[in-house]
């Protein structure tokens, strides 16, 4: 076996460093513990609700209801992608990186496939687990797998997260420094969703909502794509949508990781 | 064999690297030296393809060392500064390097034997001294087993036996055949590790030779003079346009004459001399009266 560079090996090591990092871990164990009992205890707040008489939620409203703290925690993943690369400028390690790997682009592309070979398997679990402690509260009154449009929640509510993941890699190899790309990723998924609302003119709004990454994230874990204070695409579409923005950022990313001085 | 050749950096206005060639060769140790700012740690990014040249090329046995198929095979760097995240410890951040190029993790428990870490090699690299962080910087770049290493300031923050050690490992490098460049401010410490210099000032070079020929070429030396007729040879020499500074009554300091001549000048004018030493100028000595200029202009 030869020593030299492959994109495998660069592979290995990049999960090397994501394993070997405590932080790694806490971040993906707390984001699950929390998402899936903060699905729960939506649900236990819904079978109040419904036993205290009011009526039992349509499909489309108990599914929502299970992902609404995946709203939350896509941001968690987005800035944990920020994290794999701005830290790397953060701590000076990226001066080591680059140097064993002086093409730099296989370090990106490891890392993304690397991110969501952890992040893929971690929300698809976090995602089935929310649904189904959820339902488990509102019984009879709750969604089932197989009704339809459930199954694909489900997965949209796993992946989700998986792309805001990347879509934060793209913004933390752009800005490389970590307070400035975890701010121009909230920013860019809670600050422009509140502000363009008000800024677009009442007729341009629904045409282009639904084409911002929040929205278009949201409209992926939900039944039908509607049930917000937008109108949005087919999740299939909107799936479509948030893969562009990362595969953007992405391609920012990579183009000031090849050219600028680390 | 590293390769320099117009090298040439520009920061917007500033130019850090002016059009700067040199060869530093395998076999021995080249320091490479000059004032704060003179350009050292960029020129040496540029060479492992950190910083990209504004013109000119740097290259590493004949090639770009991005254009190696095994970088960390041709050239090992220890650049300024930690570069290592302090959440790791020291094997899995060696261990990390390493796989990019498929080196075995015994090499990664090889080197920090070297270096003096092995017991340390589970612990994170946060909770590292300065000079435990500079030496698991050292055993990164000793990982490829390297036929050239590059090393940016490596004695900082080591304690008397990390300096020696730096230094046996150094000249043991370059005895095996491997090219070493490394810069450093202490010029004592150079003095005693290399054998070359490239010295460096405001981006340009000032000098690529060896440590002998600088001294003697650069540093004035001087002449220590013992006579009963101090002000007679004074007068004498002063003549022979040498300079002349009394130390103590019947000591002169004599520059610009070399001890044969001013021996046969008290000769032919008839004054004793009781002593008569050449002194040698440090490499200190020779360093500042050739970076003088360079450090005044900026």
């Amino acid at each position: 076996m030869t020593e030299k560079i492959t994109f495998g090996r660069v592979v290995r090591s990049e999960w090397t460093k994501l394993r070997s990092l405590r932080s790694t871990w806490i971040i993906l164990g707390a984001t699950a513990l929390l998402t899936i009992g903060l699905a729960g205890a939506i649900g236990r707040g819904e079978a109040m609700s419904v036993h205290g008489g009011e009526p039992a939620p349509s499909v489309a409203d108990a599914v929502s209801a299970a992902f609404l703290p995946i709203d939350f925690f896509v941001l968690v993943i987005g800035v944990f992608g920020v994290l794999q690369m701005s830290g790397e400028y953060g701590t000076g390690l990226i001066r080591a990186t680059l140097t064993a790997v002086p093409r730099r682009l296989p370090v990106l592309g490891a890392k993304a496939l690397v991110q969501v070979a952890v992040t893929g398997p971690v929300m698809a679990m976090v995602s089935l687990a929310s649904f189904l402690v959820c339902q488990a509260f509102l019984g009879d009154g709750g969604a089932s797998l197989s009704d339809p449009g459930v199954p694909g929640a489900i997965v949209g509510a796993a992946a989700c997260p998986v792309i805001m993941g990347l879509l934060g890699l793209g913004i933390g190899t752009m800005v490389r420094h970590t307070a400035g790309a975890i701010t121009t990723l909230a920013a860019g998924l809670l600050i422009a969703p509140v502000l363009l609302g008000p800024v677009l003119p009442g007729d341009r709004e629904d045409d282009i909502m639904k084409y911002v990454p929040t929205i278009a994230g949201q409209a992926m874990y939900s039944v039908d794509g509607g049930g917000g204070p937008f109108e949005t695409l087919s999740p299939g579409a909107s799936t479509a949508v948030l893969v562009g923005w990362a595969v953007l950022m992405l391609a920012g990313g990579a183009a000031v990781l090849r050219r600028r001085d680390a | 064999m590293i390769e320099a050749l117009a090298l040439t950096k520009r920061f917007g206005t500033t130019l850090a690297v002016d059009e700067l060639s040199f060869t530093v060769r395998p076999g021995q140790v080249t320091g490479f030296l000059g004032p704060n700012g003179a350009g050292k740690s960029t020129t040496m990014r540029m060479i492992v393809g950190l910083d990209r040249p504004t013109a000119g090329t740097a290259t590493v046995n004949g090639r770009p060392y991005r254009d190696h198929a095994a970088p960390l095979r041709q050239v090992g760097a220890l650049l300024e500064a930690k570069s290592v995240h302090k959440g790791r410890t020291a094997r899995s951040h060696l261990l990390a390097l390493a796989q990019t190029h498929g080196i075995p993790a015994s090499r990664v428990d090889h080197v920090l034997a070297m270096v003096g870490l092995a017991s340390a090699a589970g612990r994170r690299a946060g909770g590292f001294s300065l000079g435990m962080g500079q030496r698991l910087g050292i055993a990164a770049a000793l990982l490829g087993d390297p036929a050239a290493v590059i090393l940016d300031e490596p004695v900082n923050g080591l304690d008397p036996d990390g300096v020696l050690w730096v230094r046996n490992l150094l000249k043991g490098l370059a005895a095996e055949g491997r090219t070493v460049l490394v810069s450093s401010h202490l010029m004592s410490e150079m003095a005693v590790t290399a054998e070359h210099l490239v010295i460096i000032g405001r981006g340009r070079l000032l000098a690529d030779t060896t440590v002998e020929e600088l001294i003697a070429r650069v540093a004035v030396g001087n002449v220590l003079v013992r006579t009963p007729h101090g002000t007679d040879l004074r007068d004498l020499l002063a003549h022979h346009a040498a300079t002349v500074t009394a130390v103590e009554p019947g000591l002169l300091q004599v520059g610009g004459l070399s001890a044969e001549k001013i021996g046969d000048l008290a000769l032919g004018g008839g004054l004793a001399l009781h002593e008569l030493t050449p002194r040698r100028a440090s490499l200190e000595e020779a360093y500042m009266e050739l970076t003088r200029e360079a450090v005044e202009y900026r």
